[in-house]
C-alpha cells in the first residue's frame, strides 16, 4: 500500500474541513470497497478522513411517510432494524442481502451510495424508491445522483450524511448473485405507491439506471403480463465473463415479472438470516 | 484394533486455537522480503529493462533480473514427468524460466525480483522497474492452439505442439464404428480452474554460513523432490546442504507439489545475502502464479450396438500445457488421462490422441484429480447422452455395460489394467441410497408441473498411488515412486514414525498412527508422525495423487513388521526360547505355560542399552526400521455419483437438491477423515461444473479471473445435501488393502452434474453444455435449443 | 522519500491493553500478525472475500485486512487465541474437533470467530442460517459439511436443545 495518513474527525464540520483542505484526502466510511483498492496499490490518497468516529452519521429514523438511514449505518444495522423491517422489508432485505455477514457488519449505505459501484445493491434501492441523498451541503433527488460509472453528484469533498427512502406501499428486491463477488450480475428494486411503479435496475448497465418503459407499462397496468415483449436492449448491457448482455436483458425482464408476482402475493419479507 | 475407527485428529487442537504454525507465520528476526515483477501482457518481447531507479530506491537490497540469474550460473525449472511424442520424438520442451528473458508468455511471468528491507519497501520498488515491453499477439484460447493463425508461444518450434500421444487401438476402434447400430458424438470442454487453497504460497529461507547450510520453509506437499529440484537442476547446490522444511501446509490439492520459479531465487538470495528471506504469495498474484488445472478441448464419439453396449470409444483432445512445462504437467494429459478413459465399461475397443499445446497462460499442472475428471467428463456424457439418444434408461445403460467383480484383474482396450473392484454392487447401493425409481416418478410428476428436474449419474475409476519407479522411468520420470517409511522405537518403548509423505489437511498422524499401533500391538497414544523435514527424514516422495496411505501406509506397515519381528528376536533371547515359542501379547512378549514375559518397553530398553543383546553380536542394538516401499503398481479405487437438480428455466439457476456417493477405496483406515476427503472433493467437483473458471480475453490475453473477486469458489450455502457411502473392494497390490481415497470427489461432479442438467432439459432440446453452468450459461443454451428447434418450445 | 506516516493506538487485545506505534496504512491483520505475533488470524486474500482473518472489534466479526490497526484505536479485539483455553475449548472449539470440521486447519480461526457471532445473535440457527451466515468465510477443504454440523451441535450443547439437520447423513454406514 502507498503511504497515507489518518484522521478521524468526530464531528462532521471537522471532516468536511479536512476533505477540503487537501485536495488528495480521501474520506474513508466502512472501507469494503476501498481498502481493497488501497491494497491492491490502485489509489494513493494523502489521507483517509475516517468517518466512523462521527456520532451523528449512524441512525434510522421513522418520519412516517420516509425512513431517514444516517449515512454511516451499516448493512447489518439496515437488515436488523425494526423500522426498516416493518416499513420497507424489502431495503432491509436488500441489506441483509448484500456481500456477506462480515460485509454487512462493516460496509455502510453512505459508502456504498458514494462508491456508486455498477453491481452494487443500494444504487438500486435509491433509484427504485426515490430516495434523496442529503449531503452536508445539499439534497440531491436519486435521479440526480447517479451520473455513471463509479461517477455520482457529489462534489469533490462532499459528503453523504442521510439517506431518506419514501415509504412504499408495496416494494420487492431480487438479485441474481455473481457467485464469486457477490455482488448482483442483475439486482432489481421495485416500488409501488399510489400506483406508481418506480424499478432500479443494478448489475446490468454501467451504473444503476431505471427502465422506464417498465414503470410506465406496471403503472397502467400492474401484472406480470403488462411487460410483454418488454426488455433493455442488450446493447446498453454489460457483457462480461460471467454474464453475456442477452441474459442481462432477459433477467431485468425476468426479475420485473417475478417482482411483480411477488407483489401481487403481498411483498418482501426480510431475508436475513438472523430472521 | 484402530484402523477402521472414526478417531479423531491430534493436531486439531493447535488449529482451533490459532496455534497452528504456517510458513507466513514464522518471521525471524534481519527478514529481508522479496517481491516479484511480473508480465502484465500475455505475450510481449522485453525490449529493455532498467532497473536503476529501483536499485536506488528506499531500503532495497538487491534487484534481480534473467541477467543476474544466468551471471550466477544457475540452471533452470524441471520437468519431471516428461511425455514423448508416441513416434519416440522428444516432447517440444520449454521449461519454467525463473526470469524471463526475452519474452513474457503470460500474465504473471516473473521477470524481475526486488529484495528489500519491508514488504513495502519491495513492492515500491518493484514499480519503479522499468519494462519496454513490444506486445505480440496472444494464444489464449485451447482449442484455436494448433490453428494455422495461432500466434506461436515459442518460436523454436514451429507451432505450440508440445507432444502427440495415441493410446489404443486405431484399427480395431474403426472397426468397431464400422458396425455400430448408433454413435454419439460430443464436443467436451473441461474448464480450466485454479486450485486455490486457502494458504497461499509462502516460502522462507535462512542461510548457516557456518555449516554452509541452508533451511527452507516452505509450503510443499513434496519437501524432498522440492530440495532435489533446487539443488540438482536450479542453484546446482549437493541436496544435503538444503534443509527443506514443510511445517503447516494450508491445503495443497496438487499446487503445492510444484518447483515454482519463485523458491530457487529466494534460497539463492538467503545464501547470497546472508539474512533470512521471505515471500508470501498474495491471492492476486497466486491466480497468475500458482499452476493451475484442466484446460481441454475434447472431440470424441461412442459407438454402441442396438441394445446399447459400448463397442468403440474415440477420443481426440487438444490439453493445454500453458506457457511452460511444469512439473508434472505433459504426463497429466499424455498418460493419467488416457488411462481411466473408458472409466468402468467394457468398452471393446478403444483410441485416444491427445496433443498438448503451448498457450499464453499460467503453466497447467496437477490439481486435484488430475486427468481423471477430464476423462471421466468424456465417458460419462457420451454414455448418457448416447442412451437418451437411443431410448434406453441412463441406469439400464450401465447396467449392460459395467464390469463385473469377476472381471477384475480388467485390462482396458486403452491398456491400463484395473486391480479391483464391484461396479455393479456400488450401483445398486447408489441407486437404493438415491431411490433411483422415486426419483423418476417425481420428476415425471414435476414435469407435468412445468417443473425442470435433472438426474445424472457419472460412474468412474479413479487411479491413485502412482508407481512404480521403473514404470515411471519408462517415459523419462526423475524421480522414484516409492515411499519411505522409518519406525523408530524410542527407549521409552513409544515409537517415532518419520514418513516421507505430507500431511496438508489430510489427517494422516492419526492415520498412520492407527496403522502402526495395531501392526505393533501398542496404544495409538504411544505412536507419534514426523513428516514434513528433509532433516529428520531422509527421503521420500511426498504427497500426491492419492498415494500417502497406498504407498507411505504399505511402507509403514512393512517397517512396523520389520520392527516387531526384532523385538520378537530380542524377547526370545531375553526369554531364552525360540522365537516360534513366543506368544505377543502387547504389551507382553510371554512363553505360554510360564510365568515368564518381558514387555516391549522393556525390548526397547534392552535394545538401545545393548547390553544384554547376544554376546555374538547376532543381534544388533536399536530397534528400528527404514522402509522404502516401491509398490507393484498404481491401485484402482472407483466411485459413483448421481446429482438430482431443479433448473429454474426464467433465471437458468441450477439447484443441486442433492447429491449421492458410492466410494471403493479399499480398506478405509479411518472413515471420519475419508469421509471429509469426499466431502471436500465434492466441494471442488461442484465448482468446476457450477462456477469455477479461469477466463483469459481471447483478444489481448489478460487474466479476467485475477481475484477472487472474480474466481468463484463454492461457499457453505452452495452445497447440496449429500448422502454418501463406501463399497470395499480391497486391492491386493498392499498389505492393507487400501487404495486412494482424496480424489473421486472432484471426478464426478462435472459429468454427474453436467449430465444431470441435460436431463432437465432435453426435452427443449438441450444436447450440450459448457461448464461452468452458471446461470447464464444455462439460460443461454436453453434459448439456443429454442431457437434452433422452434419444435421443442 | 517522505516519511510515512504513523499513529500511536492504543487498544485491548484479548483483554490485554496494547500500544502500538503503528504506521496507518497497516492492516489491523498486520498488527495482530507481524507485531504482536497473534498468528492464528490469517490472510488468504487481498479482495476482502475469504474471511480467514475474521476478529472480533468491540464484539462484531470482522475482516482484520480491511480494517486498519488505526480505526481498531481504542477498541477491544477478540482473536482465536482469545477464544477458550487449552484445557476448556470453546464449545465451537471442542465441536470442531469433535465432528472434523477442519483439515489445513487454515480457515479455521476465521470461521470459528464468525460462528461466534452467529451464535451470539442467533443462538439456536437452523442449518440454513448457519450456511447463510458462514457464506463470508471460504473454505477449500471441508466441502463446509462438518463445519455446518459443527456450528449446530456447539449451539445444541450451549443451548441444551439440539436441531434436527435433513442435509442427508454426509456420512458413510460403517
Amino acid at each position: 500500500m502507498h503511504p497515507f495518513d489518518h484522521q478521524a474527525p468526530d464531528t462532521l464540520a471537522a471532516a468536511v474541513k479536512a476533505l477540503a483542505e487537501d485536495e488528495d484526502a480521501q474520506a474513508l466510511a466502512g472501507g469494503m470497497s476501498l481498502v481493497p483498492v488501497l491494497r491492491h496499490r490502485l489509489a494513493a490518497p494523502s489521507v483517509l478522513v475516517d468517518l466512523s468516529r462521527i456520532p451523528d452519521l449512524s441512525f434510522i429514523r421513522d418520519h412516517g411517510d420516509r425512513l431517514e438511514i444516517g449515512a454511516m449505518t451499516k448493512h447489518a444495522t439496515v437488515a436488523a432494524s425494526p423500522e426498516v423491517r416493518r416499513r420497507i422489508p424489502a431495503l432491509a432485505g436488500l441489506a441483509g442481502d448484500i456481500g456477506d455477514p462480515l460485509v454487512r457488519n462493516r460496509g455502510t449505505i453512505g459508502g456504498s451510495l458514494a462508491n456508486n459501484d455498477p453491481a452494487a445493491c443500494y444504487p438500486s434501492a435509491l433509484l427504485g424508491l426515490g430516495g434523496t441523498v442529503r449531503t452536508d451541503r445539499r439534497e440531491i433527488a436519486a435521479d440526480d445522483f447517479i451520473l455513471g460509472t463509479f461517477e455520482t453528484a457529489l462534489a469533490p469533498g462532499e459528503l453523504i450524511v442521510a439517506v431518506s427512502f419514501p415509504v412504499p406501499e408495496m416494494a420487492v428486491h431480487l438479485k441474481e448473485k455473481n457467485f464469486a463477488s457477490r455482488f448482483s450480475v442483475v439486482g432489481l428494486f421495485l416500488s409501488r405507491t399510489g400506483g406508481r411503479v418506480r424499478i432500479g435496475v443494478t448489475g446490468a448497465g454501467p451504473h444503476a439506471f431505471r427502465p422506464t418503459a417498465f414503470e410506465d407499462a406496471l403503472s397502467a397496468d400492474f401484472t406480470p403480463g403488462a411487460l410483454g415483449g418488454l426488455a433493455v436492449p442488450a446493447g446498453e448491457l454489460n457483457e462480461d465473463q460471467h454474464a453475456s448482455a442477452a441474459y442481462r436483458s432477459h433477467l431485468i425482464s425476468v426479475l420485473a415479472a417475478m417482482a411483480v408476482e411477488r407483489c401481487l402475493a403481498g411483498g418482501d419479507g426480510p431475508r436475513d438470516g438472523r430472521a | 484394533m484402530f484402523v477402521g475407527k472414526p478417531l479423531r485428529r491430534r493436531e486439531d487442537v493447535k488449529f482451533v486455537s490459532g496455534r497452528g504454525r504456517f510458513v507466513d507465520d514464522l518471521l525471524p528476526p534481519r527478514t529481508a522480503h522479496v517481491a516479484f515483477v511480473r508480465s502484465p501482457h500475455a505475450h510481449a518481447r522485453i525490449v529493455d529493462i532498467d532497473v536503476e531507479q529501483a536499485r536506488q530506491a528506499d531500503g532495497v537490497l538487491r534487484v534481480l533480473t534473467a541477467e543476474d540469474w544466468d551471471a550466477a550460473g544457475h540452471g533452470s525449472l524441471v520437468c519431471v514427468h516428461p511425455m514423448p511424442f508416441s513416434d519416440g520424438r522428444p516432447m517440444n520442451e520449454v521449461l519454467r524460466p525463473a526470469f524471463a528473458t526475452k519474452k513474457v508468455c503470460h500474465v504473471g511471468d516473473i521477470v524481475a525480483a526486488v529484495i528489500a528491507e519491508t514488504k513495502h519497501d519491495a513492492v515500491h520498488a518493484g514499480e519503479l522497474v522499468e519494462i519496454d515491453y513490444e506486445v505480440l499477439a496472444a494464444n489464449v484460447e485451447t482449442g484455436r492452439a494448433l490453428d494455422e493463425d495461432c500466434p506461436i508461444v515459442h518460436e523454436v518450434f514451429d507451432g505450440n505442439l508440445v507432444n502427440d500421444v495415441i493410446h489404443g487401438d486405431r484399427e480395431a476402434t474403426s472397426a468397431a464404428f464400422a458396425e455400430a447400430a448408433h454413435v454419439t458424438s460430443l464436443t467436451l470442454v473441461s474448464n480450466r480452474l485454479a486450485a486455490m487453497p486457502l494458504e497461499p504460497r509462502a516460502y522462507l529461507a535462512e542461510h548457516d554460513a557456518e555449516r554452509d547450510e541452508t533451511t527452507l520453509w516452505a509450503t510443499a506437499q513434496m519437501p524432498h523432490m522440492l530440495r532435489q529440484w533446487i539443488c540438482r537442476y536450479a542453484l546446482h547446490l549437493p541436496e544435503h546442504k538444503l534443509r527443506v522444511i514443510a511445517p503447516d501446509v494450508g491445503g495443497g490439492f496438487g499446487v503445492k507439489g510444484n518447483f515454482t520459479p519463485e523458491i530457487p531465487t529466494i534460497v539463492w538470495m538467503a545464501r547470497e545475502l546472508g539474512r533470512p528471506m521471505k515471500w508470501t504469495c498474495s491471492r492476486s498474484e497466486a491466480l497468475q502464479s500458482d499452476s493451475q488445472g484442466r484446460d481441454h478441448v475434447t472431440h470424441a464419439r461412442m459407438a454402441f450396438d442396438a441394445d446399447g453396449h459400448i463397442l468403440g470409444l474415440e477420443v481426440e483432445t487438444l490439453a493445454a500445457l500453458g506457457a511452460y512445462l511444469s512439473n508434472f504437467a505433459p504426463s497429466i494429459p499424455g498418460n493419467s488421462y488416457p488411462q481411466t478413459l473408458t472409466g468402468l465399461y467394457r468398452t471393446r475397443a478403444a483410441y485416444a490422441r491427445v496433443r498438448g499445446v503451448y498457450t499464453n497462460t499460467v503453466p497447467i499442472d496437477a490439481y486435484r484429480g488430475s486427468g481423471r475428471p477430464e476423462a471421466t467428463l468424456v465417458n460419462e456424457r457420451l454414455l448418457e447422452n448416447g442412451a437418451r439418444e437411443m431410448g434406453i434408461d441412463v441406469v439400464e445403460m450401465r447396467r449392460r455395460n459395467l464390469l463385473s467383480r469377476e472381471d477384475f484383474p480388467y485390462k482396458t482396450p486403452i491398456g491400463r489394467t484395473y486391480d479391483s473392484g464391484d461396479p455393479p454392487a456400488m450401483l445398486e447401493k447408489l441407486l437404493a441410497m438415491a431411490d433411483y425409481d422415486e426419483l423418476r416418478r417425481e420428476q415425471a410428476r414435476l414435469r407435468a408441473e412445468g417443473r425442470l428436474m435433472g438426474i445424472g449419474l457419472a460412474v468412474f475409476l479413479d487411479k491413485s498411488g502412482t508407481g512404480p519407479s521403473k514404470a515411471l522411468a519408462r517415459k523419462g520420470g526423475l524421480h522414484g515412486g516409492y515411499e519411505t517409511a522409518c519406525a523408530r522405537v524410542n527407549s521409552d518403548g513409544g515409537v517415532t514414525l518419520f514418513m516421507g509423505t505430507h500431511s496438508h489437511g489430510q489427517g494422516h498422524d492419526i492415520t498412520y498412527a492407527a496403522i502402526a499401533a495395531d501392526r505393533l500391538g501398542l496404544d495409538i497414544d504411544a505412536i507419534e508422525v514426523v513428516e514434513g523435514d528433509t532433516g529428520r527424514i531422509a527421503h521420500g516422495n511426498g504427497t500426491w495423487g492419492s498415494r500417502s496411505v497406498s504407498v507411505g501406509g504399505a511402507a509403514l506397515h512393512r517397517a512396523c513388521g520389520e520392527v516387531l519381528a526384532k523385538a520378537h528376536r530380542i524377547a526370545a533371547h531375553l526369554l531364552e526360547v525360540a522365537v516360534e515359542d513366543l506368544r505377543y501379547e502387547p504389551p507382553l512378549f510371554t512363553v505360554p505355560g510360564s510365568n515368564r514375559s518381558v514387555s516391549f518397553a522393556e525390548v526397547a530398553d534392552v535394545a538401545y542399552h545393548g547390553a544384554r543383546l547376544p554376546a555374538d553380536h547376532s543381534i544388533e542394538p536399536g530397534l528400528e526400521s527404514t522402509i522404502f516401499h516401491d509398490p507393484d503398481d498404481s491401485n484402482d479405487p472407483s466411485a459413483m455419483h448421481l446429482a438430482v437438480v431443479e433448473v429454474d428455466p426464467r433465471t437458468g439457476r441450477v439447484a443441486v437438491r442433492r447429491y449421492v456417493t458410492v466410494d471403493d477405496c479399499g480398506t478405509v483406515i479411518n472413515p471420519m477423515i475419508v469421509e471429509g476427503q469426499v466431502h471436500g472433493g465434492l466441494a471442488q467437483g461442484l465448482g468446476q461444473a457450477l462456477m469455477e473458471n479461469v477466463v483469459y480475453d481471447p483478444a489481448s490475453g489478460q487474466l479476467l479471473s485475477g481475484t477472487f473477486m472474480d474466481y468463484a469458489m463454492p461457499r457453505a450455502g452452495d452445497m447440496p445435501r449429500l448422502d454418501m457411502d463406501f463399497h470395499a473392494s480391497p486391492t491386493p497390490s498392499n498389505a492393507l488393502g487400501a487404495k486412494g481415497g482424496s480424489e473421486t470427489g472432484t471426478i464426478g461432479p462435472p459429468a454427474a452434474i453436467t449430465n444431470a442438467i441435460v436431463d432437465a432439459l432435453w426435452h427443449l432440446g438441450v444436447r450440450d453444455l459448457r461448464m461452468p453452468l452458471t446461470p447464464a450459461r444455462v439460460w443461454g443454451a436453453i434459448a439456443e435449443a429454442r431457437d434452433a428447434e422452434p419444435e421443442h418450445a | 522519500m517522505p516519511s510515512v506516516p504513523s499513529k500511536t493506538i492504543h487498544l485491548s487485545v484479548n483483554g490485554r491493553p496494547v500500544e502500538a506505534e503503528v504506521e496507518c496504512r497497516m492492516p489491523l491483520a498486520e498488527l495482530l500478525r507481524d507485531r504482536l505475533r497473534l498468528t492464528g488470524t490469517h490472510i488468504g486474500c487481498d479482495t476482502s472475500q475469504c474471511g480467514a482473518c475474521t476478529v472480533h472489534v468491540d464484539g462484531v466479526a470482522v475482516r482484520s485486512c480491511t480494517l486498519f490497526a488505526v480505526q481498531a484505536d481504542g477498541s477491544e479485539v477478540r482473536t482465536i487465541e482469545g477464544v477458550g483455553t487449552a484445557g476448556e475449548p470453546h464449545p465451537l472449539q471442542a465441536a470442531f474437533q469433535e465432528h472434523h470440521a477442519l483439515q489445513c486447519g487454515f480457515c479455521t480461526p476465521g470461521m470459528i470467530m464468525t460462528a461466534l457471532e452467529l451464535l451470539r445473535t442467533v443462538p439456536s440457527p437452523t442449518p440454513e442460517t448457519v450456511r447463510h451466515y458462514l457464506e463470508g468465510n471460504l473454505c477449500r477443504c471441508t466441502g463446509y459439511y462438518n463445519i455446518v454440523k459443527a456450528v449446530l451441535a456447539a449451539a445444541a450443547e450451549t443451548q441444551g436443545t439440539g436441531r434436527p439437520a435433513d442435509e442427508g447423513s454426509g456420512h458413510a454406514s460403517l
